[in-house]
């Protein structure tokens, strides 16, 4: 393990830039907290997960799959550098983790993993949580992870990718600073998890009336933000853009909560009321994907409660779904 | 990756957030977790404003017409001939021959430009812009009572609330972020009533749905306010400190009974009294509205009860109070602000009085400026019908698809004897035009834009716009030079934001570098000013509020038994205005592809008309094949369509009837017929 002081981490992570193509978390000008370049404002770690999904990196809101140009087909070039992408906290991993599996599973989604394969992955965690609080450390699921112990960020490499990116750090971690990390609790115990496991449960046991998701639907205005700020959202909609002589096929984050997505060309919708959609919306989270999966895939990052102008994110959903039907 | 602060191109809430692209192409779009309105995030349209952007039907060169066809030219072609024909035109039928119509899409500097180019260097007042078909009822009727035209209260004054009365506004779909907020409110405690006689959704969660018919507002609001008079629940105190003219409102209201209003509106007097009781009732209540109230050949005097009915009550000045037009397009504030109006300078100060006259005369370098207000742009086709306008320069619209009665607009702009049009697409009335000047896009500028809430806030530049378009300051800038005028050659929006805010005393203290990222609330007259949040605190603008006495007066066409239908019109959520932007967004176009019409179940069963069945509606104006959406959303007798589709157009059938004092068209009502397409 080896330890860096706050003030040397820019110069760090610059000095990474000439092999990798570095994405952080930085502070932009208005004070939101994203993953972005160093050009694009200061380095911020501190503040938990940042604003938008880190899994963004690897699946864009919009990308281009080919052109074709004359009849002549085109894809994208390769990106000159890979990606090194610090800013994932242990919950922002697991869903990593998660659509690394959905991802690869049976046809394998080349424009994905032609991003993440390359790409170094850095965990975040200790006393950098909003407003200092604990995020407990992911101990695996990346190549390395970084963890502020108050005063100093300890560097664990869990690839071989990780410790060569580190192996230039001079200082090794203290013993005592070693044992900070490794005491901090691996399940940090958190309610919401106690929550979610309980609402999946009750949609398991079909004990949730489709009355309850008419309520919920009639405050969804549909903005999709649910969604888009997903990181285990995976869906996506295909356009072909034409002119004269070329087209442009590109695929874009979709959205189960619009009447457009499962709508057959017929017109017939199964999915045709904003009830459907909001009891879809949370099912398949809860209870379709730990049937398929085995796990629920929510891991309660907290992103569809916060960007939900009428708050009703899955969170919110499941703590109303847990009081009514307990 | 980079990302770029910007201000959604869409709607008047203002939200902001960032476009993040990559290597000079949009990827995304990331909302802002610290703005005081989208507070971390955004409505479909938002997350989708940067889909169009890099679309292949930008256009990328001038165009001119030759032989019929319209064919690329370069920058010097297209605007030395813009300059050219337009003088032609003036030379030939006097300067007010020409009509610049400037846009709610382009910025505050632009708005500016536009204005500054139309009045200094063509020597017209004829320049409008798209609130005409707005909330040119709400200018007019809010700067009689009170004084100002904007929005009294700011967006956070719904978290502290009591009541809030919405009518004629489907918040939730075209200000979704204002309608999440009253959602929100209403889980919070606030009670809601709506007016509106389509079930919207707000309609769901309110305690009072007043379906009233349409056109019925008046009679409504009198009604109202008889009852609140009546039941002594009127704000003596208020009435007698703030306003004046009291009693003749009162007297006006006095026949107003609950069961008279009844009749009128179509409601249940129990109705009346329950919103009466209810409004006045608060502590602090709010009244939104927008065009279900402006919309009618009676908009002003809904506007004039509304602000009434807010005084009688005392509901203005406080935190949670107000009247609150929202307002529509991003930037129709800051196009009304920035003086792109016939009859107002920047700042709503009037051209007919010649001191601001000289004022501006002598800032701009110029002799002289027109005295006569110029044209409504609604009473442009009219007038180059009777042969009294024959050129417009038509700066980001699209009046073929949004001014009524489609016909006789395409009739007129076909014949101008000169159409020039500024815009990012071909649209229907780029066309059409002589000249066609390809423009930047909001992602591809800088500039300010201010939201309904009356926030002036800062569009950076994300990428360069597409081939050889221009931002539109930079092509009027181009224009007025060529015209042989010198006092247009700024370096940056930062610069014409200068001289405006120099000109301009309610925005005397904007400037680039106080904007930053959440922008300033106007009135804010020096550079020390924080902004206003809420208006009229101690005294309204013009001193006391004035209640103006409103008759009711019936739409302008009702149904008969050839048309038997109410029409009223307006948007959906997922597209804006003409759809030239949403409908090349995949997903906003995949939700709602085409025309259709909403029809009453039971009118559906009559008529023996099946949902998703191909309808044939016709008006006086004109007919339209559209699909028939069989649905509860409205009551029955009453057809709603949305006005974005070319190929079944509202606005082939709708009336142009003018309010007589704002010019607003009564898109709101009008008579059609419905019937199967066989
Ligand atoms: S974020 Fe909320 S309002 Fe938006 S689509 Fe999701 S549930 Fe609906
Ligand atoms: S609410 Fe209005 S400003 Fe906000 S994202 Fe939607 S369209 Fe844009």
């Amino acid at each position: 393990m080896k330890t860096i002081t706050p003030d040397r981490l820019d110069q760090f992570f610059s000095s990474l830039e000439p092999v990798w193509e570095l994405r952080l978390p930085i502070l932009l000008p208005d004070g939101t907290r994203v993953i972005g370049s160093l050009n694009d404002g200061p380095l911020a770690l501190h503040g938990g997960a940042v604003s938008g999904k880190p899994t963004a990196a690897f699946f864009p809101q919009q990308s281009t799959l080919f052109t074709v140009t004359d009849g002549a087909m085109q894809e994208p070039p390769p990106a000159d550098r890979p990606l090194f992408i610090v800013g994932f906290p242990p919950r922002d991993l697991a869903c990593l983790r998660f659509i690394d599996r959905f991802f690869a599973d049976g046809w394998r989604d080349d424009l994905y993993f032609r991003l993440r394969q390359r790409a170094t992955v850095a965990g975040l965690s200790g006393y950098c949580g909003p407003g200092g609080s604990l995020i407990s450390p992911a101990g695996g699921d990346c190549d390395l992870e970084f963890f502020w112990d108050r005063s100093n960020w300890l560097v664990t490499a869990y690839s071989e990718t990780g410790r060569k990116i580190i192996a230039g750090l001079p200082e090794t971690a203290t013993p005592e600073a070693a044992e900070l990390f490794l005491q901090v609790p691996a399940e940090f115990p958190d309610k919401n998890e106690t929550l979610i496991r309980h609402a999946s449960e009750l949609l398991r046991t079909n004990r949730v009336p489709e009355s309850f998701w008419a309520e919920i639907g009639d405050r969804c205005i549909a903005c999709t933000g649910c969604n888009l700020a997903c990181p285990t959202c995976t869906c996506f909609g295909v356009q072909d853009w034409r002119s004269a002589k070329k087209t442009e096929r590109s695929r874009m984050w979709d959205s189960c909560q619009l009447d457009g997505f499962m709508r057959e060309a017929g017109g017939h919708n199964p999915l045709g009321s904003e009830a459907e959609r909001t009891r879809r919306r949370i099912h398949h989270k809860l209870a379709a994907d730990p049937q398929k999966w085995g796990e629920i895939s929510c891991f309660l990052c907290g992103r569809c409660d916060a960007v939900c102008p009428t708050g009703i994110g899955i969170i919110a959903v499941a703590r109303e779904l847990v009081a009514r039907f307990r | 990756m980079t990302r770029t602060l910007t201000v959604c191109p869409y709607c008047g809430v203002g939200c902001t957030f960032y476009l993040v692209s990559d290597k000079g192409r949009l990827v995304g779009v990331e909302p802002s977790t610290t703005h005081p309105v989208s507070r971390g995030g955004l409505c479909v349209k938002g997350w989708n404003a940067y889909a169009f952007v890099h679309h292949p039907d930008r256009l990328t060169t001038p165009l001119i017409r030759r032989d019929g066809q319209l064919r690329p030219a370069s920058w010097d072609e297209a605007l030395n001939l813009v300059v050219e024909r337009l003088q032609a035109v003036q030379a030939k039928h006097g300067k007010d021959a020409v009509m610049f119509a400037s846009s709610a899409k382009a910025t505050n500097e632009e708005n500016y430009l536009l204005m500054k180019l139309a009045r200094a260097v063509f020597g017209t007042n004829n320049i409008d812009h798209c609130a005409r078909l707005c909330h040119s009822s709400t200018v007019t009727g809010l700067a009689e009572t009170f004084g100002s035209g904007a929005m009294t209260n700011s967006i956070s004054c719904f978290d502290q609330t009591d009541v809030i009365l919405v009518i004629g506004s489907n918040t939730t779909e075209q200000h979704p972020l204002i309608g999440s907020r009253i959602l929100n409110a209403v889980r919070g405690g606030t009670r809601l009533i709506v007016a509106d006689n389509r079930r919207i959704r707000l309609a769901r969660h309110a305690e009072l749905h007043l379906r009233h018919k349409n056109g019925s507002d008046v009679a409504l609001l009198n009604g109202i306010m008889h009852v609140i008079i009546a039941e002594g629940l009127a704000d003596r105190e208020f009435i007698a400190g703030r306003t004046e003219n009291y009693d003749a409102l009162a007297e006006s209201v006095a026949d107003w009974t609950p069961e008279r209003t009844a009749a009128a509106t179509g409601l249940t007097a129990d109705e009346i009294v329950a919103a009466a009781r209810l409004y006045a009732g608060a502590e602090r209540a709010m009244v939104v509205f927008s065009m279900g109230i402006t919309q009618h050949s009676h908009g002003v005097d809904n506007v004039r009860c509304i602000a009434a009915l807010a005084m009688l009550t005392g509901n203005v000045g406080r935190p949670g109070t107000g009247v609150n037009p929202l307002r529509g397009q991003n930037n129709v504030q800051g196009g009304c602000d920035m003086g792109a109006l016939p009859d107002l300078y920047s700042g709503y100060q009037k051209v007919a009085d010649p001191r601001l006259r000289d004022k501006f005369a002598h800032a701009w370098g110029v002799s002289s400026l027109p005295a006569e207000p110029g044209l409504p742009l609604t009473r442009a086709m009219d007038a180059a019908s009777e042969g009294r306008l024959h050129g417009m320069f038509i700066m980001g619209e699209n009046p073929m698809l949004s001014d009524p009665d489609q016909g006789h607009a395409r009739k007129v702009l076909e014949n101008l004897e000169l159409l020039i049009v500024q815009d990012i697409f071909l649209t229907e009335t780029a066309a059409v035009a002589d000249i066609v000047l390809p423009a930047a896009c909001f992602a591809e500028k800088e500039g300010t834009f201010t939201n309904t809430e009356r926030r002036i806030q800062r569009l950076y530049k994300a990428v360069e716009p597409p081939g050889k378009a221009r931002a539109d300051w930079e092509i009027i800038c181009d224009i007025a030079e060529r015209a042989g005028y010198n006092g247009m050659r700024y370096t940056s929006p930062a610069e014409i934001m200068a001289e405006a805010a120099s000109l301009t005393p309610i925005y005397g203290g904007i400037a680039y570098q106080r904007l930053a990222a959440h922008g300033l609330q106007w009135p804010c007259p020096d550079k020390e000013h924080p902004g206003t949040p809420i208006m009229h605190l101690d005294r309204f603008t013009r001193g006391l509020g004035h209640f103006s006495p409103v008759v009711h007066r019936l739409p302008a066409e009702l149904p008969d038994a050839e048309f038997p239908f109410v029409l009223t019109t307006g948007r959906t959520y997922f597209h804006w205005h003409t759809g030239s932007m949403t409908r090349r967004t995949h997903l906003l176009a995949r939700e709602e592809p085409h025309s259709f019409i909403e029809l009453h179940p039971d009118d559906a069963a009559r008529l023996g008309i099946r949902h998703r069945d191909m309808v044939l509606v016709s008006s006086r104006r004109g007919e339209v094949r559209t699909e028939a959406r069989v649905t509860d959303m409205v009551i029955a007798g009453v057809l709603f369509m949305p006005f974005h589709f070319v190929e079944g157009a509202a606005n082939a059938l709708t009336n142009n009837v003018l309010d007589p004092e704002s010019s607003i068209p009564e898109f709101k009502v009008c008579a059609v017929r419905v019937e199967k397409m066989p």
